[in-house]
């Protein structure tokens, strides 16, 4: 805890927290990532008296000594409301019983993405349990008059060792708050640990098994009105004047490049959204923006575009060693626009008055909310506030703020409550999309087999350059290629930035789900030419990296890699290290029907260091999987003339239960100090694992995703 | 479970967060819409409906063309019902009418007068509703939540049907899209909660 964060505690957030019979016995300040190029960007782009530093978290103790841990950080459906309060909990040795959680009513919330929840903060989490831990002993010690070695703690009741008195943290919690947290605590040796390993269960699923988990979209305040968007269909497109305001609609609000109808219900606001006729001006520009076109200046740009300087990776001389390799392929790889598809649409709540401004939000990014109401409704950051809800998934998309603007606008507009909800089809078809990629891998073997040299180049639009986040000449959407575990003497890995305007942003994975699926296809390529099998090369190429090695091992052995596979079914493998964790997945495929590709079987196996909550770790990789799954066979949004192909789920098909195939996943754990994110990394290696199987099954090499474009319907 | 039970993060009148909407804003009670300038402006048909959801009467003033997902949620203020696509393909919207699991973003408002409609907050009141809830829990299986609560409608008519239903009936009963992707724990917590091997 830094000395700003207790300085700060002390004068504001002790107080907003105190009451109820609950007091603040610590205070902390959870981040991003720490040090990396999101809390860089992250740190540029927010106005100066909203930068975060400030305490997002608390751990109070509460009358009937049950401890709420509450902190800013979005919970989407990966755990991380359980997962960090087991660290914290850990620490203040209760028992898990008495633990509560939720996410904290602060704008001072850190970003929630790139799979760092766990891995930035546990640490973080473990000492401010351990000083809440702490200046409760003192207190307790205090009011027995004896040093607190004498004292022993044990589901939040601590035992004077001599006289065998009893108090309980609640009981003493008052007094504790008045003391100074140890700056260094002791810390559970990671032997000893209780919860922290363990499959606890999630604190926020009773409340999303009988309907009363709060998500944004169920945000109900007094006087509120209801408003649907109605975006230009065409990106880049603006409004050519404010239509006229229909019958049973209470205002037609201008959004610039959309327009709001506010209505007194969801329904009737849709309803009058998406039968608004609506004059746009449509910039030529747009005619670029189609599939077609993107595509083929897409080849152009592999071919004769300038690649990012300095390249991402540069290790000795790739070009010289690729040319002189005995064995050498060159392949290139496509990849389509993906929408994000969270469940829960778009959507946000905002109040705007003269002199206050709140918003009641699913969004990974709280203080970008705060941010963004200070800049549309001139308020200064004190009379904003930022009521972070429960997410019906994330994905990346809910970092952004063009559904938050628009409701601040609205409410600002009507000088009432405003509910501003995204149709499904407007959740689709506006989409900030993964970048569609082209990926072109060259690999060089001598003529022992052994790789030589990797170079990678990848074509795709920047979501770091439409932000303004990145130099003219930098690299973006290189995860996945660049720091590959193969040992090869030569690598590079370069970037070339597309220009197409179609809005891209922070897709689950970002650029390793476009660049693993070339990788770890064109590694398969490279065995196949080499009469490898694609486990054994993947081996001989990993022996410099034990612990990669044991979960590609773990997963073959899963599968039963050794041994023949049934009549009409192959095995394909790949593997993907990204955001500190390593996966593996082997696949089993068949062909039911000519073209139709089965998925029968898939073995996962994943370090991510240590496992907080193995559940949770293995919640993800099915999740990862099964959305890998569904996006490689079917997943893209195409464009023609500006316009989004996407919908509904009626053309954005998504795998369903009967479409699952047995998952089993094998967590192996390399220990506390390689702590991994878990959240994205199961998408990457699904893909080019189903790919593989199918070269094996069928002798055909799908470079192309989706793999099925036209099986993409689906029907009530 | 019990204890998990209880530390679901709700934020009730004791809470320190009290700017919390799961606080202030708790679904309104059941009500009577006035049939004010805002609630009814001009060209707006209302008519004057009576439900049953989930045993208790609710009278009010609608559109009789407003889906019936939509009276629950804004009207009735029952909002553990969820929106996901409006074009009957998701299953998020999934209440029961008379028993029967039934997608409500397609249902006209006029179609649930007289009926008896069950939505995932009446779920608790029939014993399997609460095994398959404790099933849900104890095989962890929501993620982000979103589509449980049609997970769960559906998944009650199936239990209430077959009391051992196999993964064919299972994947057949539930076509919901979950984007999380938790199938393979929620027929793991189907198949607990019907006392099959999981």
């Amino acid at each position: 805890m830094s000395k700003r964060t207790e300085t700060k505690a002390g004068t504001v957030s002790r107080r907003a927290f105190l009451g109820g019979g609950a007091t603040v016995v610590a205070m902390f300040a959870l981040d991003a990532a720490p040090g990396s190029k999101m809390a860089r960007a992250i740190a540029a782009s927010l106005p100066a008296d909203t930068a975060g530093g400030a305490v997002n978290g608390w751990i109070l103790i509460n009358a009937d000594n049950s401890v709420s841990i509450a902190f800013g950080g979005a919970e989407m459906g990966q755990g991380i409301l359980t997962g960090l309060a087991q660290a914290a909990a850990e620490e203040l040795m209760v028992a898990w019983s008495q633990v509560r959680t939720q996410v904290a009513p602060t704008s001072q919330s850190y970003i929630t993405g790139g799979s760092f929840g766990i891995r930035a903060n546990f640490q973080k989490m473990r000492i401010a349990g351990a000083q809440a831990r702490g200046v409760l002993l003192a207190a307790a010690a205090a009011t027995w008059g004896v040093d607190a070695s004498a004292c022993t703690v044990s589901d939040g009741v601590i035992t004077n060792a001599v006289t065998s008195a009893t108090l309980t943290y609640a009981q003493v919690a008052k007094s504790a708050a008045a003391l100074t947290p140890p700056a260094a605590p002791t810390l559970t040796d990671a032997s000893k640990f209780r919860m922290v390993g363990r499959s606890m269960a999630r604190l926020d699923l009773p409340s999303k098994v009988d309907g009363s988990a709060v998500f944004g979209i169920d945000v109900r305040v007094p006087g509120m009105l209801y408003a649907a968007v109605k975006n230009c269909p065409t990106i880049g497109g603006t409004l050519a004047r404010t239509p006229a305001t229909p019958s049973g609609v209470i205002a037609v609000v201008p959004l610039g490049n959309a327009v709001a109808v506010v209505a007194s219900n969801t329904w009737a606001a849709f309803k009058a959204a998406s039968s608004l006729s609506v004059a746009w001006t449509i910039p030529t520009a747009a005619a670029q923006l189609t599939t077609s076109t993107i595509s083929s200046q897409a080849q152009t740009l592999m071919a004769t575009g300038t690649a990012g300087s300095p390249a991402a990776e540069r290790v000795g001389d790739a070009p010289g060693a690729y040319g002189a390799a005995t064995t050498r392929i060159e392949s290139t790889y496509q990849l389509p626009y993906l929408p994000h598809v969270c469940m829960e649409v778009l959507n946000c709540t905002a109040s705007v008055t003269p002199t206050s401004c709140e918003v009641w939000v699913p969004t990974q990014a709280a203080s970008w909310v705060q941010a963004t109401a200070m800049a549309i409704t001139g308020l200064p950051a004190s009379a904003v506030t930022v009521h972070p809800t429960l997410l019906g998934g994330g994905l990346g998309r809910k970092i952004e703020q063009d559904y938050v603007s628009q409701a601040i606008t609205v409410s600002k507009a009507v000088g009432k409550p405003v509910k501003l909800t995204w149709r499904r089809e407007e959740d689709l078809s506006h989409d900030q999309y993964r970048p569609m990629g082209l990926v072109r891998v060259r690999l060089g073997a001598d003529g022992g087999g052994r790789l030589t040299s990797i170079a990678t180049r990848t074509v795709a639009p920047s979501p770091l350059a439409q932000r303004g986040w990145m130099a003219p000449t930098g690299n973006d959407n290189v995860e996945g290629a660049e720091g590959l575990p193969y040992a090869a003497a030569n690598r590079l890995v370069e970037y070339v930035k597309h220009p197409a305007a179609v809005p891209v942003g922070f897709w689950r994975s970002v650029g390793n789900s476009i660049n693993c699926f070339a990788v770890e296809s064109a590694v398969d390529e490279l065995a196949v030419a080499l009469k490898q099998d694609p486990l054994a090369y993947r081996r001989s190429l990993l022996a410099g990296d034990p612990r990669t090695l044991a979960v590609l091992d773990r997963a073959a052995a899963d599968i039963g890699w050794s041994t023949v596979p049934a009549k009409g079914v192959a095995r394909g493998i790949a593997i993907s290290n990204g955001f500190g964790s390593i996966v593996a997945l082997a696949v089993e495929v068949s062909q039911p029907t000519v073209g139709v590709m089965k998925v029968n079987r898939v073995a996962c196996a994943v370090d991510c260091g240590l496992a907080v909550n193995p559940g949770q770790v293995e919640s993800q990789m099915q999740g990862g999987i099964i959305q890998g799954i569904g996006t490689a066979f079917w997943g893209q949004t195409t464009f023609s003339k500006g316009v989004a192909s996407s919908r509904n789920f009626s053309n954005t098909r998504m795998l369903l239960m009967k479409e699952t195939p047995s998952i089993t996943v094998s967590i192996l754990q390399s220990g506390l100090e390689s702590l991994g994110g878990i959240g994205e990394v199961a998408v990457p290696p699904t893909a080019p694992a189903l790919a593989n199987a199918w070269f094996k099954l069928t002798g055909t090499r799908m470079r192309s995703l989706p793999f099925f474009p036209g099986a993409n319907r689906m029907d009530d | 479970m019990e204890n998990s039970r209880k530390a679901a993060p709700r934020v009730g009148k004791n809470s320190r967060f009290g700017r919390m909407p799961h606080l202030r804003y708790r679904p309104s009670p059941p009500r009577s819409v006035p049939s004010d300038g805002d609630r009814n402006p001009r060209g707006y048909r209302m008519t004057a409906m009576s439900y049953n959801v989930n045993g208790k009467t609710y009278q009010f003033d609608a559109d009789p063309g407003m889906p019936l997902l939509w009276v629950i949620r804004d009207i009735i203020g029952l909002t553990g019902t969820k929106y996901g696509c409006g074009v009957e393909i998701c299953k998020a919207c999934t209440v029961w009418i008379d028993g029967s699991p039934e997608k409500s973003c397609d249902m006209n408002a006029s179609e649930g007068v007289g009926r008896k409609i069950t939505t995932i907050e009446g779920l608790s009141a029939t014993p399997v509703g609460v095994r398959l809830q404790k099933a849900f829990i104890d095989c962890q299986a929501p993620q982000c939540g979103y589509c449980q609560s049609g997970m769960l409608m559906a998944a009650a008519k199936l239990v209430t049907s077959k009391s051992k239903p196999t993964d064919t009936q299972i994947d057949s009963a539930l076509g919901n899209i979950c984007a999380c992707g938790t199938y393979p724990r929620v027929k793991q917590a189907i198949k607990s909660a019907t006392g099959q091997p999981t």
